[in-house]
């Protein structure tokens, strides 16, 4: 805080929710399963929730060999978050299991619980049933951070985060192995499981 | 740009709450006092849970309730409800002087329903027991985001982020009925815009002491 006048002379991008768990199994390793959520209010490609689910991210595996899948409702908007959003941070760019998604339609897609403690996500697509849970869940933070502070560094972001130590994602009821890693946000020591409310891309001007 | 990169990445302050949070402000007349004031909360987060809110005040200087008078709120979490009214919309310029919102009728919320695409209109529907209440935003702009500080905060106190979209048409209905008046603009921080707004993805911080 504060800009020099309350209106931000740059272009919304997108805005909505990111919540996200990445999970290793060594810490000094990769990631060995990856879930990152988006439910958009408005985009250029419209409404809609999208789920990037990586149950092997260092392999090429398809569905349904593997679960490296781009779940959604609005095929468009997937299209767009995968081009101009995951794909420009580095993290995912540089994963085998990108460029072999299978994209499946959403059947049903709904939140449960309370963001104070523990909140989970519930989508179902095809044979998948899917269930992200944010356990152990902190105090909220709310983080305005410049393009260099972003994974992408392109764009601006208003978002709320608040860290989860004690996630999980369930797959037709298995429990993904691995566990979250430390990361470092904009300075704050937190951790690789994160509900993102209230979030906002913004081009610069 | 340089205000950005000067500013603090991590708002030292204590999060309220997030959601969002729109707004239709009807008046007869361009001078005249607000004759139908209509505002929608969907909160993700805050200390008292999750939950929806849709406060209408359809006489706002007649201190009554529902059904001598249309002023109502509807929810689905009480207790998130009064925090809302007692520690932001109370302070709200154009609701704070208005005794219908100390009167109105307070309803348990039976169902919500929120419909729409954002780009060209956008509707949320409550309804309670002999009461349902609609408030639609159409002919909608272009978004935009807002960042304001307690000077400029409409509660005075808070730090508020937000996205904006001005909708140069809406109505508020109670039971199937409008109330009457129209949008008008007013001056938002510098720029004139209509009256009635979608706001979301909206977080209130309140600073910390310094």
């Amino acid at each position: 805080m504060p800009l020099s006048s309350p209106i931000h002379p740059g272009q919304v991008v997108w805005t909505g929710e990111n919540p996200g768990i990445l999970l290793k199994e060594d810490p000094d390793g990769p990631f060995s399963a990856i879930a990152l959520f988006f439910r958009i209010y408005l985009s250029p490609k419209g409404r809609g929730t999208v789920l990037l689910l990586l149950d092997s991210p260092e392999e090429q595996r398809t569905f349904p060999d593997g679960c490296n899948v781009l779940l959604h409702d609005n095929k468009e908007l997937a299209e767009y978050l995968l081009e101009t959003f995951i794909l420009k941070l580095p993290a995912f760019a540089a994963l085998p299991a990108c460029e072999s998604l299978s994209l499946i339609p959403m059947e049903e897609c709904r939140s449960e619980g309370d963001p104070r403690v523990r909140y989970s996500e519930i989508i179902k697509a095809h044979s998948l049933e899917i269930e992200l849970v944010w356990d152990g869940l902190g105090t909220p933070t709310a983080l305005e951070l410049p393009a260099e502070l972003t994974g992408g560094k392109e764009n601006e972001l208003y978002t709320l985060l608040i860290e989860s130590t004690n996630p999980s994602i369930h797959i037709n009821g298995q429990r993904l192995s691995g566990s979250p890693v430390e990361r470092v946000q904009a300075g704050i020591k937190t951790t690789t499981a994160f509900l993102y409310f209230s979030e906002t891309w913004i081009r610069p001007a | 740009m340089t205000e950005v990169e000067t500013r603090i990445a991590v708002n030292p302050g204590r999060v309220e709450w997030a959601g969002d949070n729109p707004g239709i402000y009807l008046r007869e007349s361009p001078d005249g006092p607000w004759t139908g004031l209509g505002i929608f909360f969907r909160v993700l987060f805050s200390e008292y849970g999750q939950g929806s809110a849709m406060i209408i005040l359809g006489d706002p200087q007649n201190a009554q309730g529902f059904p001598d008078a249309r002023n109502l709120c509807i929810t689905t979490n009480s207790e998130l409800t009064q925090y809302l009214v007692q520690d932001f919309v109370s302070r709200f310029p154009s609701f704070r002087s208005q005794p219908a919102l100390e009167a109105m009728t307070w309803l348990e919320a039976e169902s919500h329903l929120s419909d729409g695409d954002m780009k060209t209109s956008w509707t949320e529907t409550m309804t309670a027991s002999g009461c349902e209440a609609k408030m639609h935003w159409a002919h909608l702009g272009e978004p935009f985001a807002v960042e304001v500080t307690p000077k400029d905060c409409a509660t005075g106190i808070h730090d508020m982020y937000s996205v904006f979209l001005e909708a140069r048409s809406a109505s508020i209905c109670l039971n199937g009925e409008s109330l009457s008046g129209n949008v008008c603009e007013r001056v938002f921080f510098g720029r004139e815009m209509s009256t009635a707004f979608l706001a979301v993805s909206e977080t209130w911080v309140l600073p910390s002491a310094t």
